[in-house]
């Protein structure tokens, strides 16, 4: 019997890593194609639930406080020194043209366009995101995603939409904070500290900022609210389902994941939504 | 609906079931008279709790069937999925409260979401339910300040809140000691006897099995070793529920032959890589 087995082993070893090697890229775009379509059919029950059923007002405004009101001071820190390091960068840089005098243009140009809906994204992903993943993960492991199923509620309309709708209200409006603030840091630091005009900043960044690049920055803001919940969520419902296994360090795992892929996802699909809005 | 008499409630024929390529449920067939108390007994890893997330529609069913008052599980669609877990209660094994809210919250979910009922009548409602599980005094308490005990009895009060039909319990004595899981015991024979509700139970626990059991269930390695009324499981000849009920199971004697071929691949495996 050794010997038959041991043939077997060299028969397979002589066909052995070219075979393995596609079945394992198999298996590995069969999972992630897979993964995506259940990621897709998830996010549609997520906003099926918005139709579904309405109301349940308290809920949403729960995870708005959460998602929103908790994220003001550190959004507001945030900001303010991107502002301020802005306005010292651009003055330096600008300084050397002799067109300080744009400062404003360029701090509200790029707070409004870019820094102001990517940055509060991360930020709010690193904050809030971390926890939504968590607490859904310990749901999955906990049974109590199971309990929501055997109860007759549905778990996408019940846990995922209000944090959906949530976020959608949250985000842009801690954007527009983001800009604001910033725009303010960046004030500071050229006209109080640096001695740039104080009209000129100010008519610079009237006079080139457009309703565009306003629109830029809210389409994106959306954008990144549904990129960054459904992420989260969706990783922290899946929480061990594919391993099988449901403990704690499946939770941990999720949450890592979900921060990860949330802040990859909103770095490239800003790049996408840019290219494709301007 | 709940009949006084044994038809049957739920019927499983032929089940069978996967995790993967590993089958944990092989040719499973019983049926759940209605208004009794059925309890699905093994040792850890037989497939009871696989069994379990069949009956309440968590697993879908592979070859083999389960039949709901003669309709077939899997034929159901969702309006009619959701009109059978609207009959069903289910205690999970930690009690799956949600952690977020109090416990007086956790039991009125289920009252929020399909009644449309007064916020007043759902409150007097719920204290209710938390009587007959005896917690009355624990309604604004949050699920991580109770104990396991408690915390289980709390999930019973979420489980019974619709008024179920059918309820499924899942190990009520894990992780308790004796004269809590006792408690639990008495709450389960009091609901069958107060409303004529079918329960479900699925444990390890011999002593607690043969106390509230009118049907037992014994599963082992995926299969059914014996059923039928406690009194015929406790007489039974055969050699293996004898060696289960009197606990000598040794897994390793008794499945020589597996053990040994798991050594070899063991061994085989290392020589591979």
């Amino acid at each position: 019997m050794t010997s038959r087995t041991r043939k077997a082993y060299r028969v397979q070893a002589t066909e052995g890593p070219l075979v393995e090697l596609l079945r394992r890229l198999g298996r590995w775009a069969l999972e992630h194609v897979r993964g995506t379509g259940r990621a897709g059919i998830f996010l549609i029950y997520a906003v099926r639930g918005i139709v579904r059923r309405p109301g349940k007002f308290h809920s949403v405004l729960r995870h708005v406080h959460f998602i929103g009101t908790k994220s003001f001071f550190v959004i507001g820190f945030t900001a303010a020194f991107t502002g301020m390091v802005l306005g010292l960068q651009g003055y330096y840089t600008l300084s050397k043209f002799g067109s300080e005098g744009l400062l404003g243009a360029a701090v509200a140009l790029s707070l409004i366009r870019e820094l102001g809906p990517v940055l509060s994204a991360l930020m709010v992903t690193g904050r809030a995101g971390s926890a939504i993943c968590a607490e859904i993960g310990i749901m999955r492991i906990e049974e109590q995603i199971d309990a929501l199923e055997c109860m007759a509620i549905d778990p996408h309309a019940y846990l995922i939409t209000p944090r959906l709708v949530a976020s959608l209200v949250a985000v842009p409006l801690l954007t527009a904070f983001f800009d604001v603030v910033g725009i303010v840091g960046g004030y500071l630091v050229g006209v109080s500290l640096l001695g740039v005009n104080p009209g000129a900043y100010l008519d610079g960044m009237q006079r080139s900022v457009e309703w565009l690049d306003v629109y830029m920055g809210i389409v994106k803001s959306f954008l990144f609210a549904v990129l960054f919940v459904w992420i989260c969520t969706y990783k922290g419902y899946y929480a061990g389902v594919d391993r099988g296994s449901f403990g704690p360090e499946d939770v941990g795992r999720a949450t890592t994941d979900a921060v990860v892929v949330s802040s990859v996802a909103i770095l490239v699909s800003d790049y996408v939504a840019t290219s494709i809005l301007l | 609906m709940a009949g006084t008499d044994a038809r049957a409630i739920i019927e499983v024929r032929n089940l069978n079931s996967f995790y993967g390529q590993r089958q944990v449920l092989r040719d499973i067939s019983f049926h759940v008279p209605a208004g009794k108390v059925t309890v699905i007994m093994g040792v850890s890893g037989c497939g009871k709790s696989t069994l379990l997330r069949h009956l309440i529609g968590l697993k879908p069913t592979g070859p083999g069937q389960i039949f709901v008052d003669g309709k077939d599980l899997a034929a159901f669609d969702s309006r009619e999925m959701e009109a059978y877990r609207k009959r069903i209660g289910v205690l999970f094994q930690a009690g799956a409260l949600f952690n977020s809210m109090t416990v007086q919250d956790n039991i009125a979910v289920p009252l929020r979401v399909h009644t449309r009922l007064a916020e007043p009548t759902i409150s007097i409602m719920v204290r209710i339910k938390l009587h007959q599980v005896g917690l009355t005094r624990f309604g604004d308490y949050m699920p991580s300040q109770l104990s396991g005990g408690m915390r289980k009895r709390a999930g019973l009060a979420r489980a019974l809140a619709m008024d179920p039909e059918i309820l499924f319990v899942d190990e009520p004595s894990s992780g308790l000691d004796p004269i809590t899981a006792a408690g639990l015991d008495d709450l389960i024979l009091e609901l069958r006897e107060a409303m004529g509700m079918t329960l479900i139970v699925v444990t390890h626990e011999l002593e607690s099995a043969f106390r509230i059991a009118d049907q037992l269930i014994v599963l082992d390695q995926g299969r059914v070793l014996a059923a039928g009324p406690p009194e015929s499981i406790r007489e039974s000849r055969d050699e293996r529920v004898v060696q289960f009920l009197s606990r000598r199971a040794d897994e390793r004697a008794r499945d020589q032959e597996g053990y040994l071929a798991e050594l070899l691949a063991a061994a085989g495996g290392r020589d591979r890589s």
